[in-house]
């Protein structure tokens, strides 16, 4: 990842509807080769802060730039740069597949069509089929096509595998996985499905009611929470855990499970060594730090 | 609470109906302001046997609209809720509109009870061939354009005052009728197969045509069994007719995208001018048949222009992913309006021209004692496009989710039209020249161009109700 020149740069960034806030005060950069989750509830702000980065949306504070332009001036040159995919993107309904397919790569002179090939065969996308009457999972596939079609340098991919079955859902991981492989490709998912996202990114953005709460590398997060099994050595645990930091915790018997932030195995273990007591230190799947930094 | 109140609710919790209840209330008002020293002869009380085809149609609309959602499907009791729900409104509402005859001054007392209890069954099978249309169709919404030309034909032909005329002379027919009517339309609603028939379908109704979301859903689920008709289209000659013209531009600059935008809105059209020629000649039959109305007559074609235009939008507000900017939607939409203007003229103009070559040859008809001598459209009418569409496309780009604005925009569309058109008369001749139709046109092409500046440099172009 190149931290010199972010791709994308959010500085104070506000937007309302009407009475209801969308964003507050924004600020977060987003750095060539970087790949980053945006994580949060449903309206939290995802697609609304997804919207200002590709200029469908203008802010009513602050400035968004990507590629160095702001958000209202972009053109085609930069956006020939941005592939975009939303659940609920526009087709045009009464195309055929193979026909929008050439429509749309009419405006890319980099257009990869091995790619398109490649994918059309992997993806069993049937270029015959009115866009109109395809299923959302064939919607999908083709909004994503149609996306990395021209291999772009920013890939916005707003909750893009919402509407694949579990085996499409894992093709497209791959194929990320596969995108990923080129430093100079950067990505920004937004998505529900953590368990997926987690495969992939490197940092990672937590929103909540249109503000950032975490905006940090993923490793970052994952080492600011873990989750510490306690079993007593002999005898009851105390009703009072002397570790620092706990966030969440249950005790029954003998054990207890708590979760603790900013808190090193050293000091977790140097505890536990004072409680006589065994210790079994996890790192936290993404959903469940998740969880509790929302919460 | 009872399951047949909870659906009675929705006659005054549903605000678009106040919308509804509005237009009907003036009507009547209208009718009842009217009714005082009213006789019998006239035709005048059929406004409220036509009042309960209206009413029957939207009663039955809600009910049905109540039917499509799955949950109701599943709630005890719900499946004869319908009957007693559309019922109930006629009743109450024929009960009401019978005492009209009240009013009526030249009726005895034995002769009004048996005429009020006539209007009332005349209504009530009114109201219930509202029902059953709604029952039997797929969408309501052209039940309504058919009851309005029907009602046309009917004052036409006077049928209005034979209608009336035989609820009065003629009160034990127009009782049995209805009474044997209503028995069979209870019994036919009460089969309790409606339900399993209407759950979920994809199903407009009549109130959701001022809700964008829901029109979008519907249009997307009529997409499979719509586009399938389309075949083969569009032909291959206009892809590589459009993609070329498109390759030739530099990808950087807008005319990629014009050519695009062009391509999307008239690509299907052009794959497939030849269906468009039928449509076309009876489009010309119906121009020559107004031509036997003179002016007024082709007031009637610009609403028709009018109304095409307040449907049309421009592709601004879209999240499609292609590499256009705000610039480049900017030009497109500029360059689509004065497109499907020249388009429009182009048809007008050739409709004018035929208009004009048949004159010669057309014969004079009377019609009901007057003679109607064939009028040539006029020539000067082709500028009214030019003068018209850019403001009713700016109208509709700025109002593009209220859909109280959109009748307010509509009826201003309306008003412009008629005024042209009493303009172009002659009676306010002094208002056209050349120098005000200049200055209008220049200021209605201003107008869309700054409107379209301000939605594609400061406006969000997705979501809150915009769609493409």
């Amino acid at each position: 990842m190149n931290r010199t020149n972010p791709i994308v740069q959010i500085q104070g960034l506000s937007k309302h509807f009407g009475a209801t806030e969308a964003l507050r005060d924004v600020s977060l950069d987003i750095h060539t080769g970087s790949i980053t989750g945006l994580l949060g509830a449903n309206g939290a702000g995802k697609s609304t802060l997804l919207r200002h980065v590709i200029g469908l949306y203008l802010p009513h504070k602050g400035r968004c730039v990507t590629f160095g332009c702001k958000a209202g001036r972009l053109g085609p040159a930069q956006l020939g740069r941005i592939g975009y995919v939303h659940q609920e993107g526009e087709l045009l309904e009464w195309m055929k597949v193979g026909q929008l397919v050439r429509y749309v790569s009419t405006y890319y002179p980099n257009w990869n069509h091995s790619l398109e090939e490649k994918y059309i065969a992997d993806y069993d996308i049937s270029t015959k089929s009115r866009v109109g009457s395809l299923s959302p999972g064939q919607r999908q596939k083709l909004a994503i096509l149609l996306a990395i079609g021209f291999e772009p340098e920013l890939l916005i991919l707003d909750e893009p595998a919402s509407t694949l079955d579990p085996v499409a859902r894992g093709q497209f991981l791959d194929l990320l996985l596969q995108i990923i492989q080129n430093e100079n490709r950067t990505i920004v998912i937004s998505s529900h499905i953590l368990s997926d996202v987690e495969k992939v990114i490197d940092h990672a953005i937590i929103m909540r009611a249109g503000r950032i709460l975490r905006d940090c590398s993923f490793d970052e997060l994952k080492e600011e929470f873990c989750r510490v099994r306690i079993s007593a050595l002999s005898g009851e645990l105390p009703a009072e855990l002397p570790f620092e930091n706990v966030v969440e915790r249950q005790q029954s018997n003998g054990q207890a499970v708590i979760t603790v932030k900013n808190s090193s195995p050293e000091q977790i273990e140097q505890t536990a060594e004072g409680l006589k007591c065994q210790v079994e230190i996890q790192t936290l799947p993404l959903e469940d730090i998740y969880k509790i930094v929302v919460s | 609470m009872s399951v047949l109140s909870v659906n009675l609710k929705h006659l005054y919790q549903r605000r678009s109906m106040w919308l509804v209840y509005l237009f009907i209330g003036l009507l009547a008002l209208g009718f009842v302001g009217d009714l005082p020293g009213s006789s019998v002869g006239k035709g005048h009380f059929i406004l409220l046997v036509a009042l309960e085809f209206l009413i029957g149609v939207y009663t039955a609309s809600m009910s049905v609209e109540i039917l499509t959602k799955p949950l109701s499907y599943c709630l005890p009791g719900h499946r004869r809720v319908p009957r007693k729900f559309i019922f109930s409104v006629g009743l109450m509402t024929n009960l009401v509109g019978s005492l009209a005859f009240l009013a009526c001054a030249n009726l005895s007392r034995w002769q009004w009870v048996l005429a009020t209890c006539s209007l009332f069954c005349a209504g009530l099978i009114m109201y219930l061939i509202g029902v059953g249309l709604v029952f039997r169709v797929r969408n309501s919404g052209p039940i309504l354009g058919l009851a309005f030309w029907l009602l046309v034909g009917v004052a036409f032909l006077d049928l209005h005052i034979v209608a009336e005329r035989a609820i009065v002379d003629h009160p034990f027919v127009i009782v049995l009728v209805g009474l044997v009517g209503s028995a069979a339309v209870w019994i036919w609603l009460g089969d309790s197969n409606w339900a399993r028939r209407f759950c979920a379908i994809s199903r407009l109704g009549l109130l959701d045509v001022w809700d964008p979301n829901k029109m979008r859903q519907y249009a997307r689920k009529q997409a499979a069994s719509k586009w399938d008709k389309l075949k083969n289209h569009p032909d291959p000659w206009v892809e590589r007719f459009f993609l070329g013209h498109m390759n030739d531009c530099d990808h950087l600059g807008p005319g990629r995208h014009i050519w695009g935008g062009l391509y999307t809105t008239y690509g299907v059209t052009l794959s497939r001018w030849k269906g468009t020629l039928p449509g076309c000649l009876v489009a010309l039959v119906f121009v020559l048949c107004l031509s036997y109305l003179g002016s007024e007559g082709t007031n009637i074609l610009f609403l028709m222009v009018g109304a095409m235009v307040v449907n049309m939008r421009l592709p601004v507000y879209s999240g499609m992913a292609i590499p256009g900017g705000r610039n480049e939607r900017f030009f497109t939409a500029i360059i689509l309006a004065g497109s499907i203007v020249v388009l429009v003229t182009a048809v007008l103009a050739v409709m004018a021209v035929v208009s004009v070559g048949l004159a010669p040859i057309m014969p004079e008809i009377t019609f009901r004692g007057t003679d109607l001598p064939f009028h040539a459209m006029s020539l000067r009418l082709l500028i009214v496009p030019s003068l018209i569409m850019p403001i009713a496309l700016a109208l509709r780009l700025m109002i593009f989710r209220k859909p109280l604005s959109a009748i307010a925009s509509m009826s201003l569309v309306v008003a412009m039209m008629f005024v042209f058109g009493i303009s172009s008369s002659g009676r306010f001749g002094t208002l056209i020249n050349p120098t005000s139709l200049t200055s209008l046109l220049i200021l209605g092409w201003l107008a869309l161009a700054l409107v379209l500046r301000h939605i594609c440099t400061r406006r969000s172009l997705v979501g809150q109700g915009r769609i493409y």
